[in-house]
């Protein structure tokens, strides 16, 4: 076994990102457990989260519209056992996806919850691409994206 | 070259603080095309230049990619010294697969950590990291050699301080604008001698944007509305990593970018073809130094005899440069956003008259490693 | 136009590396590729280079510490970064250099040391950290995502498209066993991939690509210098193009991937081609995922979406099939990713040039493929006689 010499290190920095004024209303509105998104003028999509512009037509997207906090899984996975990594936000297994609310256009990422997620073919199964979502709240809400603490699929 | 700046867009501090970098960059943009009269889809391509370590969102130009009117575009990103984002557009319209490029650069300080932490982290981990080498450090210990070698005296730094800091009062976009006398420099505490506090970078928030276009299509988007600064000479030159490899006051690689863009620019009296230069002071005196590499002259005479203030012959960053502006990566762009503007004779009130001929350069890397040099013509 | 040829490659015997620190890692990539090309670094004129996000290895702008490795001393240098696509962006970054006109000989450098740092750790920072950053698990949530898309989008027979990336990353290692420089080298069964552990549903472990230590060099040359030097074999460029779609993840459709339509479609357009798999002898795809590299015979317009498997099934990506897919092993065997993308054009070329360690059959016509950022970036570039 060959000798391998490594030298040990460790590097922490701290951030501070601005919210621009279309973030810190969005966030303010998830206080309150409403969802909203913005309207494009040119091409008429409701983005979810709220947005500046457009990201296609390069237009300013001042309209606001409010979505319902219930829709459809576009897409999914399972978090396996095995997937881990320096901060990873909740020890796996757990569910992740994109769901498209009633009223937007685009989808955005969130996790799923309230299912059993120990067999990973079982739960694929209850939160599959189509499967209807309601967001479930965090009780203490404090203008961030996870005050929606999860989507918990339906029927 | 048939290639010149059409127009350039530079967001202050203000307008930059208190938003994203990504609505940041859409304002600026959205701006420029505005101005220009012209619409996304005349954009080409895009090159932008931006860092991860300097943003906390690692592969920093995904996250602002559309912001930068990049949507399905052919869209790339430099990392490093900006103007390396003005080469690689240069280098894409002169091949012919494009007609214009945006050009973007963005950098926050106020979001991120302290800059030296960053250029600290730059270090490698082995030799120069634990020895505490980041920006201040190997910039200090290039100006004590600077003193000893040239004779340059901490006076000749605080004259640049006094002078760039005075200039960026007439500079709308500026940062630090203030009016102080060489004493005030020099009662200042020293943060690593020889350097003192004022004689440092003046680190904010930015977002500088330009587009390039081809002759041809100049006349298409411009409809003959705007002169543009012909790109006349570029170059780019690189010095060793390890400060002890190099001779920190004679720079090979500044040396190798400067006879670059001069052949290319057919430059041959350079202190006397150029009418003026926005040259890299991230720290006082390396706006001394640099100004010697670049143009074979003393740059302690430079400063001595007025050459460079704003009424001497080659006046020297009168945009205020790095010590009055300095968004860390943005800098570099920044300076040929400037050298753009005093070609189109549109500086408005730190307008140098008849500047026919500008140079802009930037540095990047601990005590400068790369440099840039990029040369316009009206 | 300036046409641009490739004329030497180098790389590393990629893999866990730690004999070597970072510089050296390089220098090895550097010397192989100019002893290739039969130049001298005296030759090259400009050089760049490019790797993942900074904090993979923990030193910011690693470029200024590579630049003596690179045998960058005195040269014009830049650092090219994209994420996973950054070796597409190198190659096409050097290509630019030369078809400007400015330089004649440049050097294209990708590397990455994954070993040093948590790379998942990494990657999960491209996400912005507003509403995205925590719901990104590093790539396999990404790629796993992607494909439950792709199946539900075409109601893909499960069993049958779980069989066909499970034949996928068997072939990829068996290619990988002809392949001195590749990382994974073993041998496995359509039985091992289909009975690994779940990682993100439904992509398993053999599924995936490995992180890898590595670097690739890739030297670009004008066709004055190549008639000039005497360069009897050389791999021409015929088309390149590149494209990127929104950052949020949610905003884009990557079922009917514009990002890797788009740039495909220029690609061949600049190279004169109609019918990529009639025409296309060699395709090394940026295949980190079997899944994925499916997804992308559909989208690189090899057959009709959803019918991808099928092309697997029937053999018609394996060396005697219709296009050779990464006879080289692909990502999914070697994967230092700032080099990955960049190792695709060095073994495209190496095909055209008859010298590839798993040579296909009179390939005259090879594409390289890499994709970058959360199923963000795409980028090609064809390579000919």
């Amino acid at each position: 076994m060959k000798d391998v010499r490594v030298l040990m290190g460790h590097i922490s920095l701290a951030y501070q990102w601005a919210l621009s004024p279309t973030d810190a209303r969005f966030f303010d509105e998830l206080r309150n457990k409403r969802i909203m998104g913005t309207k494009c003028p040119k091409c008429g999509r409701v983005l979810v989260p709220a947005r500046k512009f457009c990201p296609r037509c390069f237009v300013d997207t001042t309209e606001w519209v409010e979505v319902s906090d219930e829709g459809v899984i576009v897409t999914s996975t399972l978090v396996g056992e095995k997937l881990r990594f320096e901060g990873q936000p909740i020890e796996p297994p757990y569910g992740l996806a994109v769901i498209k609310l009633d009223g937007a256009d685009v989808g955005f990422s969130h996790f799923i919850g309230g299912i059993d997620f120990s067999d990973p073919e079982k739960s694929m199964e209850k939160m599959k691409p189509g499967t209807r979502v309601k967001a479930v709240w965090n009780e203490k809400r404090e203008g961030k994206i996870t005050d929606i603490k999860y989507f918990k699929p339906l029927g | 070259m048939d290639v010149g700046i059409v127009g350039v867009q530079i967001s202050s501090h203000n307008e930059v603080f208190g938003k994203t970098v990504r609505d940041a960059i859409y304002e600026c943009t959205r701006g420029l095309l505005q101005k220009l009269g012209i619409d996304k889809n005349d954009v080409d391509t895009v090159v932008t230049a931006s860092s991860d370590y300097y943003q906390g969102i690692s592969c920093s130009n995904s996250y602002y990619f559309e912001a930068a009117a990049s949507y399905l575009k052919d869209a790339t990103k430099v990392e490093g010294n900006s103007i390396h984002a003005f080469m690689y557009a240069l280098m894409r319209v002169l091949s012919g697969h494009f007609g214009t490029a945006l050009v973007l650069s963005v950098t926050k300080a106020s979001e991120i950590p302290q800059i030296s932490e960053l250029t600290y982290i730059s270090s490698d981990p082995f030799y120069q990291r634990p020895v505490g080498i980041c920006d201040v450090t190997a910039a200090a210990l290039q100006a004590t050699k600077y003193i000893k070698e040239k004779r340059a005296k901490e006076e000749d730094f605080a004259e640049v301080c006094v002078k760039n800091l005075k200039n960026a009062f007439y500079n709308e976009k500026a940062y630090r604008k203030m009016l102080i006398k060489v004493e005030d420099v020099l009662n200042s505490p020293y943060v690593a001698t020889p350097i003192r506090e004022y004689e440092c970078p003046a680190h904010c928030d930015g977002v500088v944007a330009l587009l390039i276009a081809r002759r041809e299509r100049i006349k298409e988007i411009c409809n003959g509305y705007i002169e543009p600064a012909w790109v006349a000479g570029a170059g780019w030159g690189s010095d060793p990593y390890f400060l002890g490899d190099r001779d920190l006051i004679k720079s090979g690689g500044l040396r190798k970018a400067s006879e670059m863009a001069f052949k290319m620019a057919k430059i041959e009296n350079p202190v006397k073809e150029v009418d003026v230069a926005e040259i890299s002071d991230t720290f006082a005196h390396q706006e001394l130094l640099w100004f010697e590499n670049i143009f074979s002259e003393s740059g302690v005479d430079a400063i001595r005899s007025g050459l460079t203030t704003i009424d001497g012959d080659l006046p020297a960053n009168p945009s205020g440069g790095s010590l009055a502006t300095n968004p860390p990566m943005a800098a570099g762009l920044l300076r040929v956003a400037e050298a753009a503007l005093q070609v189109m004779n549109a500086a408005g009130a730190h307008q140098v008259a008849d500047a026919e001929v500008a140079l802009a350069h930037q540095t990047y890397g601990n005590a400068g490693q790369h440099h840039a040099v990029v040369v316009l013509r009206r | 136009m300036r046409r641009v040829a490739v004329i030497g490659i180098g790389q590393t015997k990629h893999g866990k590396r730690n004999d070597v620190n970072y510089p050296e890692l390089v220098y090895e990539a550097v010397k192989r590729a100019l002893e290739h090309a039969d130049i001298t670094i005296g030759d090259v004129d400009a050089i760049v280079t490019g790797s993942m996000p900074a904090p993979m290895e923990g030193t910011n702008d690693p470029q200024l510490w590579l630049t003596d490795a690179l045998g960058g001393y005195l040269k014009p240098l830049m650092r090219i970064a994209t994420c996973g696509s950054t070796g597409i962006s190198l190659a096409h970054s050097a290509y630019y250099h030369v078809a400007s006109g400015l330089f004649d000989v440049v050097m294209a450098a990708g590397m990455e040391k994954m070993y040093e740092n948590d790379p998942q750790g990494t990657m999960t920072t491209v996400a912005e950290p507003f509403y995205q950053r925590i719901f990104t698990a590093g790539a396999p949530g990404i790629f796993a995502q992607q494909c439950n898309a792709y199946i539900h989008r075409y109601d893909i027979p499960k069993e049958k498209l779980r069989e066909a990336a499970a034949e996928v990353s068997v072939r990829n290692h068996l290619d990988a066993l002809e392949n001195p420089y590749a990382h994974i080298r073993v041998k496995i069964t359509v039985e091992d991939v289909l009975s690994s552990p779940v990682i993100s549903y439904p992509v398993r472990f053999l599924d995936l690509c490995p992180i890898s230590d590595g670097s690739c060099a890739v030297i670009f040359a004008s066709e004055d210098f190549v008639r000039k030097a005497k360069i009897d074999r050389v791999a021409w460029v015929r088309g390149l193009s590149y494209a990127g779609d929104e950052h949020n993840f949610g905003d884009k459709d990557l079922v009917n991937w514009e990002s890797a339509i788009k740039a495909a479609r220029e690609t061949y357009r600049m190279a004169g081609i109609e019918n990529p798999i009639k025409e296309i002898d060699v395709a090394e795809i940026y295949n980190p995922f079997t899944y994925q590299e499916i997804l992308y015979y559909e989208l690189f317009g090899f057959c009709k979406p959803g019918e991808g498997y099928k092309l697997v099934l029937e053999g018609a990506v394996t060396k005697d099939g219709e296009i050779a897919c990464d006879p080289s092993g692909g990502v999914l065997c070697t994967n230092p990713i700032g080099a990955s993308g960049l190792i695709r054009v060095a073994e495209a070329a190496l095909q055209i040039m008859g010298e590839a360690s798993n040579q296909v059959d009179s390939c005259e016509t090879a594409l390289a493929h890499a994709m970058g950022g959360v199923n963000q970036f795409n980028g090609l570039m064809i390579l000919g006689r």
